[in-house]
């Protein structure tokens, strides 16, 4: 895109500023550095000739802060955040969430009820998928899964405190 | 070279003992079922099945890892053949000519060209890694601190100069797998680093929660909302055989194809991603009528698909020989040899030769079984595209929770996976590449302790790294190759050789 048309609109009128995708992936990492930096305050960091063991992270941290200088620097013809769709994202990050409740119930309620239940979820709730082979998919998978990982190849797998 | 025969003739005499013929034959298959999964590719399901190799043998762990490894190749190029899904990254090239030629009918040639270019390409892969391994692992012989760190900081400039996508993003992923090496205990310290008190974190961060996380869990979260499944064409066993001008066509991307992909293979990053792409690149302009391309031409997935294979392989002589990874999928297959407590580097082919001929030797019978079975098979294998995604992707999540969780039982790396699942996924969104973040993550430790045992060897002179001529060599390399990856950053005119390939603002 010419640069005359990202700062002028149809009018001719100077368009508005607004931030673009790699400006604002490029301020993330400088923050993210910054945050580094501040965190590595805790580690001794020796010298040039005796580097400490906060040394390496404060290099590596400043290289990052610079990527994304250079990055958010050169992002002004990137594509505007606008143009980014997220039409996934709900979906997405209700499959994290379900599969963070799984993580947590995995050590409580045992491998094979996590899994038939992440499944009832996945396949019945998000999916709307038919009760029978939504059962079917969710039961076989958490019995076959727990029996090929768990007995045959001896991956040691959390039971519920019921034994199951 | 007698000698390399008799290592080989030692190799085989492990490879095709039943047990490890069985692996690698289950290797195969999971692998190709893998890689024809979206979702699932050779990485993640790699890190899926590490879990499972830690009772077996070590050879058989890593025969069977890295049958998962090539099948996952192959299984790729099947779905961008038939149904235009790159299984996975690497595949994404075949779909363009390969899915044309299936609309014009032409898909089992297409496959068996395919089939046969990833033969000879890997094939080719596993004789220059039986030539080159050895050669390398006695040179590294020579190395010292100052020399792997100069190697290891080569790996990175050079991973700059062929990132797929824009240098900075890339050196900006790498950064960031490089902060996140930096978590846990610094070993010539004691210090906990960047632990915020988690117990558990003393350790580091493990490769197959990052790997599994960044391209497993984010890939499903990009596409969990797709439709029913595909229309899928299921080619007879008859329909496979290209014609004579279809072989005549395809010999010479084949086998230019086979040197390139080997060769891109030794570097590091995503090289059979990178290496499909030049091999697209590099066809389309030794082409006489390059307008075919993008229109059913078979040189388009004779080429990619053999330097793909073959770079599969090429990645296997630093790892071999040096003990260094220059892909993920290395980095986890070094996870999976340490478990057993060996360690890979300039000595395991010396100490361990049943270990390196016999895992060489199951790569020319994986590469057979590879081919004998997907052709025939390819009617039964394209079934699972017939299995709507809504199905497949909860299996996968669970899939993905229980491998991750079984490498060390711990509910952390559960919890890791799905943050970098979150974080990979937005990355995504923002055009980085997620490879040099697996990397970083390997390699900082690495990179770190050499430097620091480089200092305190020389008493804080940094002199010693252009004292020894091998580390100032691979020092020069590596800053002439990242000043030409600037390059086109400075001089606008200047010409990047992404552009020449269609590479430019490829990533994830």
């Amino acid at each position: 895109m010419p640069a005359s048309e990202l700062s002028r609109d149809g009018a001719g009128n100077p368009a508005p500023w607004r931030l673009r995708s790699d400006q604002l992936s490029g301020l993330m990492l400088i923050l993210l550095a910054l945050y580094i930096g501040w965190e590595n305050r805790a580690y001794p960091l020796g010298s040039l000739q005796e580097p400490g063991p906060g040394y390496v992270p404060l290099l590596i941290a400043i290289f990052l802060g610079a990527m994304g200088l250079l990055i958010a620097l050169g992002g002004g013809k990137s594509q505007r955040l606008t143009a980014i769709t997220w039409p996934e994202a709900t979906r997405a990050i209700v499959i994290l969430l379900a599969c963070g409740v799984g993580a947590f119930a995995l050590e409580r309620i045992g491998y094979r009820l996590t899994v038939i239940a992440l499944l009832i979820f996945f396949l019945g709730v998000l999916e709307r998928r038919r009760p029978l082979p939504v059962a079917l998919v969710s039961l076989g998978f958490g019995f076959i899964s727990y029996y090929v990982v768990g007995d045959l190849l001896h991956v040691p797998l959390p039971r519920s405190p019921w034994g199951f | 070279m007698a000698e390399t025969f008799q290592n080989l003739l030692l190799g085989f005499s492990i490879a095709l003992t039943p047990s490890i013929l069985v692996y690698a034959f289950a290797g195969c298959i999971i692998g190709t079922l893998v890689g024809m999964m979206p979702g699932l590719g050779p990485l993640a399901g790699i890190s899926l099945l590490l879990p499972a190799t830690f009772g077996l043998n070590p050879i058989v762990a890593i025969v069977l890892l890295s049958g998962v490894y090539y099948g996952a190749m192959y299984g790729g190029s099947t779905t961008s053949i038939l149904v235009r899904i790159p299984g996975e990254a690497a595949s994404v090239m075949t779909c363009i000519d390969g899915y044309e030629m299936t609309k014009n009918g032409r898909a089992g040639p297409a496959l068996a060209i395919a089939a046969i270019g990833s033969f000879i390409a890997g094939t080719v892969g596993v004789v220059g890694l039986m030539l080159l391994a050895p050669t390398l692992a006695e040179f590294a012989l020579r190395f010292g601190p100052p020399e792997y760190t100069a190697l290891l900081m080569m790996g990175l400039f050079i991973l700059a100069y062929m990132s797929g996508g824009s240098t900075i993003k890339t050196l900006a992923s790498a950064g960031l797998g490089l902060l996140l090496g930096m978590i846990g205990i610094d070993v010539m310290s004691g210090y906990t680093r960047f632990s915020f008190g988690i117990v558990e974190l003393g350790d580091g961060v493990g490769i197959v929660p990052v790997a599994v996380g960044l391209f497993g869990i984010s890939e499903i979260l990009l596409t969990a909302g797709q439709a029913a499944a595909v229309k899928v064409q299921r080619p007879r066993l008859r329909d496979l055989i290209p014609s004579r001008e279809e072989f005549r066509l395809s010999a010479g991307p084949i086998a230019r194809g086979s040197l390139l992909g080997f060769l891109i293979g030794i570097i590091p990053g995503s090289a059979h991603i990178i290496s499909s792409f030049v091999s697209y690149g590099m066809e389309r302009r030794l082409a006489k009528d390059p307008e075919r391309f993008g229109k059913g031409a078979i040189e388009g997935v004779a080429g990619p698909e053999s330097a793909n294979n073959a770079a599969a392989s090429g990645a296997f002589v630093p790892m071999m020989a040096l003990g260094i990874p220059t892909s993920p999928v290395t980095a986890v297959m070094i996870a999976a040899i340490m478990v057993h407590g060996i360690s890979p580097g300039p000595l395991l082919i010396s100490q361990q030769p049943e270990l390196f001929w016999g895992f060489v030797a199951s790569m020319y019978v994986g590469n057979v079984v590879l081919l004998i079975l997907n052709l025939p098979m390819v009617g039964l294998f394209v079934n699972l595209l017939r299995i709507p995604y809504s199905y497949l992707y909860p299996c996968i999540l669970a899939f993905c929770i229980l491998g991750t969780y079984s490498v060390a039982n711990s509910m952390l790396d559960v919890w890791m996976m799905l943050i970098m699942g979150g974080i990979g996924y937005i990355l995504r969104k923002f055009h980085y590449d997620l490879a040099p973040i697996a990397l970083g993550l390997v390699l900082a430790p690495m990179l770190e302790l050499s430097l620091r045992q480089s200092l305190a060897m020389s008493a804080g002179d940094y002199g010693i790294f252009l004292e020894r001529p091998i580390a100032t060599t691979m020092f020069a390399l590596g800053v002439l190759l990242f000043l030409l990856a600037l390059k086109p950053l400075i001089f606008k005119k200047s010409r990047d050789w992404r552009k020449t390939v269609g590479l430019e603002g490829e990533q994830g």
